[in-house]
């Protein structure tokens, strides 16, 4: 059972929704789970997946990551990805490289807002790609959380979820109270949904840490009727101080995420053979170390990738180089690659839906490129 | 009588207070003039706020960084103590219980409550250390102080300010073919617009999509406000004064709405005042924030019958905001047996607090702080119970503001904050004694209020069976 105050935390927050119960489309699919995590403030590609290219340690004499897992020829891993690198030598984690969401301005709100939006222009628009993906899938349920994330914003009518440090009054309290609203009003229809919660959903204790928290979403997406997208959130990747290389602050994010992989992966069970789990961050971080051995805002990075809907082992890249005049703006690794065509076909894997067909109503028709049969198994 | 309306433009009667007998002039007549913020210590002003801001940023980011470098524990360590000593953790609880002490203690809830409508209008985003520092003042000093005059000047204010500048990024706008913008073409740099501050001045501060704007439309806008900026320096970073700077301005004339806007004089600076100018008597500016006013004060669902006097009285007196208001409370009374509106969280709170006389928000002198170590639990509780109960007043996430739609405001985790809110204010203590006075004072249909509590002795159970009934939620 689902407890309360699981879900609780500071720096990071749990969204589950999709649950397939409410949807006729849905039954008739195969459940497949999608987990996006946001690492919020920037994550370094050039740490967490590091060209073998000896030019890197020219720009970051200070923050070079050594001691590193082995990918392929062309790029290495952070070691503190262990159960990252678990899952890629078994074939069901991938990396796409050089990749970001069109956006160059070096601005986190603008950037996180972009990243949620899936749009062009900061805060033009009001819902997410996620929700607007769901909805065009036929998918409505539960969400967990409050408020509701931008990137799950949408006309599907949405349930959530998250716990409350203050208490809940008795369900006596609470049947009383519902009487008071008008039948047929959307008033009605949602403390009846509350009402239908176990009690341990309305009141309990537990941890806040993020793998707890991983853990309790894993277990939800594994029921075959429970949610079907989780979305997490991990603050603090914007190390503009003591980034450190193989140890320091931006190792540690690093690590808490890595842990979220392994946590996700233990707690699913066999349906991590149907999920896919895949990371979101507003930009990259610039090739050359600050004087603080940090890095500042930059552009290009890489996604993670995981799950049992990976077709296979690799980093895909349209690799631009590490030279100067191969960077955007001189300064940044450059982005060959729309973030955004991953997440579309992410979701069309997943949700079992055309892949044009999202482009359209999630994209605006961009020049999205479908990646399904390049990365995933479907 | 229509009680339900010191509820609609109010918080409430409380107790001790007696019923107006004519409610529409006992509310008119509180927005004639600013009434004093209410706090029993000093307010620190804007400026001094800014300064903390600064403090904050260039310590961490010039020193801390640089001496802690290979350190990271020892920098976290520093970087704690460096909050406390300017109040990061501080400041916007203490701004929380401003705000809401002076709503709940003024002797014009009516313009509180206009107040907290227009600091949503022109909503500061949670962005920087805005939240934390300067939000607050803002709301304060550029929004409260221009309440009684005409909306041009609100707008100019609002526009022009520190708040608005930073948080929608105009100071990052270069004109293409200004000096600087030229400067770093030739350097191999990129040079142009940032159309954040021009797309929310039209579309949301002021003419709304209704007025057919296009894209190029708001390009020429950006042109006309690009040099509107704050320096940014090594010592202060951001947190510099808002100034006209022609060397990033984009020469030439531009043209908005059909119109074109050339430069008066030696200094293109008058381009954009003769913009803001026209903004504020623009037919749709009336239009759409007569609306808005009615969404949030009346019903989700304004019709032309409601915003038509509003619109009239804006036309009338030149923009003269105390008008405005009057025109809205009069629309608001006349309607307000029809229209039943879904409160916001944190109206709704007050509302509470205001009509069982709870002990909210912290008092000055719980808020007294030495800036040396962590704030209490006490003293950050303002902050931790507006998260919980959704409504974070100066941590909106985009620039359109907390909604003003009934639906967005109810979802299952949502009404759950309802139910438990309740609980947490009796438990801080409450003045009311007799819940049936306070129920005949606030609501025609008392009797069905009234049944809701039938048999129940403890004050905390009656709170949370009225508060969270359909009648609180909906007033």
């Amino acid at each position: 059972m689902i407890n309360r105050r699981t879900f609780l935390t500071g720096s990071i927050t749990v969204t589950l929704l999709g649950s397939p119960l409410f949807s006729a489309l849905a039954e008739k699919r195969k459940k497949q789970n999608l987990v996006v995590i946001s690492l919020r403030g920037g994550m370094d590609g050039l740490s967490a997946v590091p060209p073998n290219d000896p030019i890197l340690e020219k720009f970051r004499p200070d923050i070079l990551v050594r001691k590193t897992l082995p990918l392929t020829s062309d790029f290495s891993l952070h070691p503190s990805l262990k159960n990252f690198h678990n899952a890629w030598n078994q074939g069901k984690a991938a990396i796409v490289h050089s990749s970001n969401i069109p956006y160059t301005m070096r601005s986190h709100f603008e950037g996180q807002d972009l990243m949620e939006s899936g749009g062009h222009k900061p805060f033009a628009e009001h819902t997410g790609w996620l929700g607007r993906g769901m909805e065009t899938a036929g998918l409505e349920g539960l969400a967990i959380a409050l408020p509701m994330p931008l990137i799950l914003r949408s006309k599907a009518n949405l349930d959530n979820y998250f716990p409350t440090k203050l208490s809940t009054p008795s369900p006596d309290i609470m049947k009383q109270v519902a009487a008071t609203y008008p039948k047929d009003s959307h008033l009605r229809s949602t403390i009846e949904r509350v009402m239908m919660r176990p009690f341990s959903m309305l009141s309990g204790t537990g941890s806040r840490k993020a793998f707890r928290l991983a853990s309790t979403a894993a277990k939800a997406l594994s029921k075959s009727d429970g949610p079907r997208v989780a979305v997490f959130d991990i603050n603090g990747f914007d190390t503009h101080a003591a980034q450190g290389g193989s140890n320091g602050e931006h190792a540690d994010k690093l690590y808490n995420l890595d842990k979220i992989f392994g946590k996700l992966r233990e707690n699913l069970g066999s349906t991590f053979e149907n999920t896919l789990i895949v990371t979101l961050t507003e930009f990259g971080r610039k090739v050359e170390q600050n004087g603080g051995n940090g890095t500042e805002h930059g552009y290009g990075t890489a996604i993670l990738m995981m799950g049992g809907l990976i077709k296979k082992a690799q980093v895909y890249a349209d690799w631009p180089g590490l030279k100067h005049r191969n960077m955007f703006e001189g300064q940044d690794l450059n982005a060959t690659i729309d973030a955004r065509s991953i997440y579309c076909s992410a979701m069309a894997t997943v949700f079992d839906t055309d892949f044009q067909k999202l482009n359209r109503h999630v994209f605006w028709n961009d020049q999205l490129e479908n990646l399904q049969d390049k990365l995933f198994r479907i | 009588m229509k009680k339900n309306f010191f509820r609609k433009v109010g918080f409430g009667i409380g107790p001790g207070e007696l019923v107006p007998d004519n409610p529409i002039s006992w509310a008119q007549d509180q927005v004639n003039k600013v009434p004093p913020l209410i706090w029993d210590d000093q307010i620190r002003s804007g400026e001094e706020m800014l300064n903390h801001y600064a403090e904050w940023v260039y310590t961490d980011r010039e020193i801390l960084r640089k001496k802690y470098k290979e350190n990271r524990h020892a920098y976290r360590e520093a970087k704690n103590k460096l909050r406390y000593k300017v109040g990061e953790k501080y400041f916007e609880n203490l701004e929380i219980c401003i705000r809401q002490n002076t709503a709940l203690k003024s002797k014009s809830p009516v313009f509180e409550r206009l107040w907290l409508f227009w600091c949503n209008h022109f909503a500061i985003i949670d962005k920087d250390a805005m939240p934390q520092f300067t939000t607050g003042p803002y709301h304060r000093e550029t929004i409260r102080k221009n309440m009684c005059g005409s909306f041009e000047t609100l707008l100019k204010e609002a526009t022009l300010g520190w708040s608005m500048i930073h948080n929608l990024d105009n100071s990052e706008s270069i004109g293409p073919q200004s000096e600087w913008g030229k400067n770093r073409r030739k350097r191999g740099k990129l040079a142009t617009v940032n159309e954040n501050h021009a797309r929310e001045l039209l579309e949301l501060h002021t003419v709304s999509p209704s007025a057919k704007y296009t894209q190029q439309d708001v390009v020429q806008l950006s042109y006309i406000m690009a040099g509107w900026e704050h320096k940014h320096t090594k010592k202060r970073k951001e947190c510099n004064p808002v100034r006209f700077n022609y060397k990033k301005h984009e020469p030439g004339n531009h043209k908005v709405l059909g119109k074109t806007y050339k430069q008066r004089g030696l200094s293109p600076k008058n381009k954009l005042l003769d913009v803001l100018k026209d903004l504020a008597v623009h037919p749709e500016t009336r239009r759409f924030i007569s609306f808005k006013l009615c969404r949030h004060f009346l019903t989700d669902n304004p019709t032309e019958d409601m915003i038509a006097p509003i619109v009239s009285a804006w036309e009338q007196s030149d923009g003269n905001l105390p008008t405005i208001h009057k025109a809205l409370l009069k629309v608001v009374y006349d309607y307000a047996n029809r229209e039943a509106k879904f409160q916001n969280p944190e109206i709704w709170m007050l509302q509470m607090v205001h009509m069982v006389g709870g002990n909210w928000p912290l008092q000055a002198d719980e808020m007294k702080y030495n800036f040396k170590i962590k704030p209490n639990n006490h003293q950050r509780k303002p902050r931790f119970f507006m998260k919980e109960i959704g409504y974070e007043p100066y941590r909106p996430i985009q620039p359109n503001g907390y909604s003003d739609i009934e639906s967005d405001w109810i979802s299952p985790e949502l009404l759950i904050r309802r139910m438990s809110a309740p609980k947490e204010i009796a438990q801080r203590r409450i003045a009311l004694k007799n819940f049936g006075l306070m129920i005949d004072k606030n609501f025609d249909n008392a009797e069905e209020i009234k049944y809701l509590i039938k048999d129940v002795k403890s004050p905390s159970t009656k709170m949370e069976l009225i508060f969270p009934s359909y009648r609180m939620l909906k007033t």
